[in-house]
C-alpha cells in the first residue's frame, strides 16, 4: 500500500528527513516514534502527497508521489498535529464540506457523517460551531474528516494527544477496525502505550533519520537490553479509571432501560 | 467549494456585515447628501459636477480597502490557524484553491463597491441634470483592478508571513503604492477626463493581472507549509547569495546573446518612442507651454562651462540614468528598462516633428552610435531584472534569480560605462 524508499526532504539548507525507507502493507500499521523535529510531520506530509520529496520515491498503491501527487492525496487521509478545524462552521457542516470535496455523495457522506458523530458522542454537539468545542472534541473532528472517505491509508499526527483515556480508547478502537477493513496506517506519537497497541512496525527516528525500523520483537532484540520479568499485580491508574466510566455508563444504559420498561 | 466556503466564512460574522453594510450605505447615502446640498443651495455647476465625480470615487475607495483585510485573512489567516493546511492535504489543486479563494474575496469587497456606487448614484444623480457614465464605468473597472491587486498582494505577503501579525506590517507594501495609486487617479477624476481614467483602468489591469499571475505561481503547497528555518547568520548568507550571483555569469556577448529577447524589446522602443514622439508633435498633443520650459531647461543643463565640464556633465547624466533604471526596475516590472530606449527616442521624434528628421538627427550623431547600442543592453538587462522581479516560481528562489539579473548588469557596467565616456567626448568635441 505504502513504499517509501531513500525519501529526503530539504528546507532550504535544513536536511529534515534523509534516506527514509519503509513499506506498509494493506491493513498494517506503522507507529514512527521520535523526539519533536525528529523528520516525523515531514515525512507525513511527503507521504501524503503534499509535500514532495527532494530525494527518493513515495509510493501509495502504486502511485508514484512525484508523478501524482493529487491522486496519491485522493487515496490519502492526513490528520495533522493540530486539527485546523474552521471555528465557524458546525461539525456538520465542515465534515459535509470535506466530504464534497472528497467527492462522497451527499447521502453517503450525510450516512457516514452521523454513524461517525455518534460513534465519537458527538451528534448532540454536531450542530454547534467548531470553535466552542473543547481540544479533545476538536480532535475528534479532524479524525472523523481525515477517514472520512474511507480512505486506502490513513497517515495521523499524533491522533490522540488531545483526548481522555476513554476518548482515546475509542480512537484506538476505531483506528484498528479500519485497519480490519484493508486500511494502512502510519501513526505518529509520543506515546509508547498507543504505539505498542497499534503498531505493527514501529520506526524511530531522530534528526530526520529512520534509527530503527521493525516490530517491537525484533527491535528489542536489536537494542540489546537484557529480558527482565515485570510483576504487574495492581491494576494502573488508566484500566482505573475505565472501569469507572465503564461501570458509569453501563449504570446510565440500564437506567434508561428501566425507565424504558 | 473553496469560494461558497470563504463567502460563508466571510459573512457569518454578524458584527462584521453589519459593519460593512453600515459602512457601505452610511458613506454613500452622507456624500450624495452632501453634493445635493452643495447644488440646491448655490454652488456652481462645474463645482458640484466635480465634487459629484470625487464623492463617488470616495463611496467606492473605502469598501476596495476591505479587501486587503479580507485577503489577508482568508490567505494568511488560514495558514496561521492551520486550516490552510487540512485544505492543501486534499485532491484539491492549488489553483482550485487560489481561484476559489480570490473569487470570494473578490465577490464580497465588490458587492461593497458597487453597492455603495449604486446608492450613491440614486441619491446624487436624479435631477441634477449630469451623469459621467464613462468616467463611472472607468472608475468601476479601475476599482476591479485594484481590488485584485490587492488581493495578489496579500497572496504574495502571505507566501513570506506566517502569522497575521507579520502579514499586517508587510501589508504596508501594499498599501503605499495603492495610496499613491488612489491620488493619480483622485486627480484624474478632478480632470474630469475620461480617456484619461480608462488608460488608467487599462494600466491597472496590467499590474492586477501580473500581480495575480504572481500570486497563482508562488501559491504552492511546498512555499506554504515548507518548515521556516529561520534566518541563520544573514550577513553570511546575503553576502554567499551576492558571491554567488556573480559566480559563473557569461561574459559580455555571450551575455548579450542569452538575453536577446528583452533587448530587442528595448531596441524597439527606440523606434517606437521616435514614431510616438513624432505623432505628438504633429498632433500637438503636448501643449508648447509645457514643452519649451522643459526644453530650455535641459539647453541650459548642457550649455554652462568649457567642454571638459560638459562632458563630464553629459557622462554624469548618463551614468547616472543607467544606475537609476536598474534601480527602477524592480519596482517598475522592467518598465523603466524599456523608457531608456523609448524616452530619448520619443525626444527625438518630437524635435523632428518641430523641425526635421535631419535635423533631429544631426543631434545624435555620432555620439549616438556608441550611446544608442549601450542604451539597449542597458535597457535589455534592466528589462531582465523586472522580469525576474515578477516572476515567482513554486520553488522558490525569487531572490537568487533578481540577485543574477542584477549581477548581470552590474557586470555590464564594466563596459556600459567606458562606453558612455566616449559618447560623451565625441558629442561634445565631435557633435
Amino acid at each position: 500500500m505504502l513504499e517509501v524508499e531513500g525519501l529526503a526532504k530539504r528546507y532550504g539548507d535544513v536536511l529534515a528527513l534523509r534516506d527514509l525507507t519503509v513499506k506498509v502493507d494493506q491493513g498494517e500499521c506503522l507507529v514512527l516514534l521520535g523526539r519533536n523535529g525528529a523528520g516525523k510531520t515531514t515525512a507525513l506530509r511527503c507521504m501524503a502527497g503534499v509535500l514532495l520529496p527532494s530525494a527518493g520515491m513515495v509510493r501509495v498503491d502504486g502511485i508514484d508521489a512525484a508523478d501524482d501527487p493529487a491522486g496519491v492525496r485522493a487515496l490519502v487521509g492526513l490528520m495533522p498535529e493540530v486539527p485546523g478545524l474552521y471555528e465557524r462552521m458546525s461539525a456538520r457542516s465542515y465534515l459535509d464540506h470535506f466530504g464534497a470535496i472528497y467527492d462522497l455523495s451527499p447521502e453517503l457522506r450525510g450516512r457516514r457523517i452521523e454513524d461517525l458523530l455518534e460513534l465519537f458522542e458527538l451528534s448532540d454537539a454536531g450542530d454547534r460551531w467548531l470553535g466552542t468545542y473543547s481540544k479533545g472534541m476538536r480532535q475528534k473532528v479532524a479524525l472523523i474528516r481525515a477517514t472520512l472517505h474511507h480512505p486506502r491509508l490513513v497517515l495521523a499526527d499524533e491522533p490522540t494527544s488531545a483526548l481522555d483515556p476513554d476518548s482515546a480508547r475509542r480512537a484506538w478502537i476505531y483506528l484498528k477496525d479500519l485497519q480490519k477493513e484493508g486500511c494502512a496506517l502510519v501513526i505518529c506519537t509520543h506515546s509508547m502505550e498507543e504505539a505498542e497497541h497499534l503498531a505493527g512496525d514501529i520506526g524511530i527516528m531522530s534528526n530526520g533519520r529512520a534509527l530503527a525500523v521493525g516490530n517491537v520483537v525484533e527491535l528489542r532484540r536489536r537494542s540489546g537490553l537484557k529480558t527482565r520479568q515485570e510483576v504487574r499485580e495492581l491494576p494502573t491508574l488508566q484500566d482505573i479509571y475505565l472501569a469507572i466510566v465503564d461501570n458509569q455508563r453501563m449504570d446510565q444504559r440500564e437506567l434508561a432501560e428501566t425507565r424504558t420498561a | 467549494m473553496v469560494a461558497k466556503r470563504d463567502l460563508r466564512d466571510a459573512v457569518s460574522e454578524l458584527r462584521l456585515i453589519a459593519a460593512m453594510v453600515a459602512l457601505t450605505l452610511a458613506i454613500p447615502l452622507a456624500s450624495g447628501t452632501g453634493v445635493r446640498a452643495l447644488a440646491a443651495f448655490g454652488g456652481g455647476t462645474a463645482v458640484v459636477n466635480r465634487l459629484s465625480l470625487v464623492g463617488a470615487f470616495f463611496v467606492v475607495f473605502i469598501p476596495a480597502s476591505f479587501s486587503l483585510v479580507l485577503a489577508l485573512e482568508s490567505f494568511v489567516g488560514e495558514r496561521e490557524r492551520t486550516t490552510l493546511e487540512v485544505l492543501l492535504s486534499t485532491p484539491l489543486r492549488e489553483a482550485e484553491i487560489y481561484a476559489g479563494k480570490v473569487a470570494a474575496v473578490l465577490a464580497v469587497s465588490l458587492t461593497l463597491c458597487y453597492g455603495g456606487l449604486l446608492v450613491y448614484c440614486f441619491v446624487t444623480f436624479p435631477g441634477l441634470g449630469y451623469f459621467p457614465l464613462a468616467i463611472l464605468l472607468a472608475l468601476a473597472l479601475s476599482t476591479i483592478c485594484q481590488v485584485a491587486a490587492m488581493v495578489a498582494g496579500a497572496v504574495i505577503v502571505s507566501l513570506n508571513a506566517r502569522t497575521m501579525r507579520a502579514a499586517n506590517v508587510m501589508a504596508s507594501f501594499i498599501i503605499l503604492p495603492m495610496s499613491v495609486v488612489l491620488q493619480v487617479e483622485a486627480a484624474l477624476i478632478l480632470v474630469g477626463r475620461a480617456e484619461f481614467l480608462w488608460a488608467f483602468a487599462l494600466m491597472m489591469a496590467v499590474v492586477a493581472l501580473i500581480l495575480l499571475r504572481m500570486g497563482f505561481n508562488g501559491f504552492s503547497r511546498e512555499a506554504l507549509l515548507a518548515r521556516d528555518v529561520g534566518l541563520r547568520r544573514p550577513w553570511r548568507r546575503a553576502n554567499a547569495a551576492l558571491r554567488a550571483s556573480f559566480n559563473q555569469r557569461p561574459g559580455l556577448f555571450r551575455l548579450v546573446w542569452m538575453r536577446r529577447v528583452p533587448l530587442l524589446i528595448a531596441a524597439a522602443g527606440f523606434p517606437l518612442g521616435a514614431l510616438a514622439g513624432y505623432l505628438a508633435g504633429l498632433t500637438n498633443l503636448i501643449p508648447a507651454n509645457v514643452v519649451r520650459p522643459v526644453l530650455s531647461t535641459l539647453v541650459r543643463s548642457t550649455g554652462g562651462g568649457g567642454a571638459i565640464d560638459e562632458a563630464l556633465l553629459i557622462f554624469s547624466h548618463n551614468v547616472l540614468a543607467f544606475l537609476l533604471v536598474a534601480g527602477l526596475a524592480v519596482v517598475s516590472a522592467g518598465l523603466s528598462g524599456f523608457l531608456l530606449t523609448f524616452a530619448p527616442g520619443f525626444i527625438l521624434g518630437f524635435a523632428a516633428a518641430l523641425s526635421s528628421w535631419a535635423f533631429a538627427l544631426s543631434g545624435i550623431v555620432p555620439n549616438g552610435f556608441v550611446e544608442i547600442p549601450a542604451a539597449i543592453i542597458a535597457g535589455g538587462l534592466a528589462i531582465q531584472i523586472g522580469a525576474a522581479a515578477i516572476h515567482m516560481d513554486a520553488r522558490g528562489g525569487w531572490a537568487a534569480r533578481v540577485l543574477e539579473a542584477a549581477a548581470d548588469y552590474v557586470r555590464a557596467l564594466r563596459w556600459l560605462v567606458p562606453a558612455l565616456a566616449v559618447a560623451s567626448v565625441l558629442e561634445v568635441f565631435l557633435g
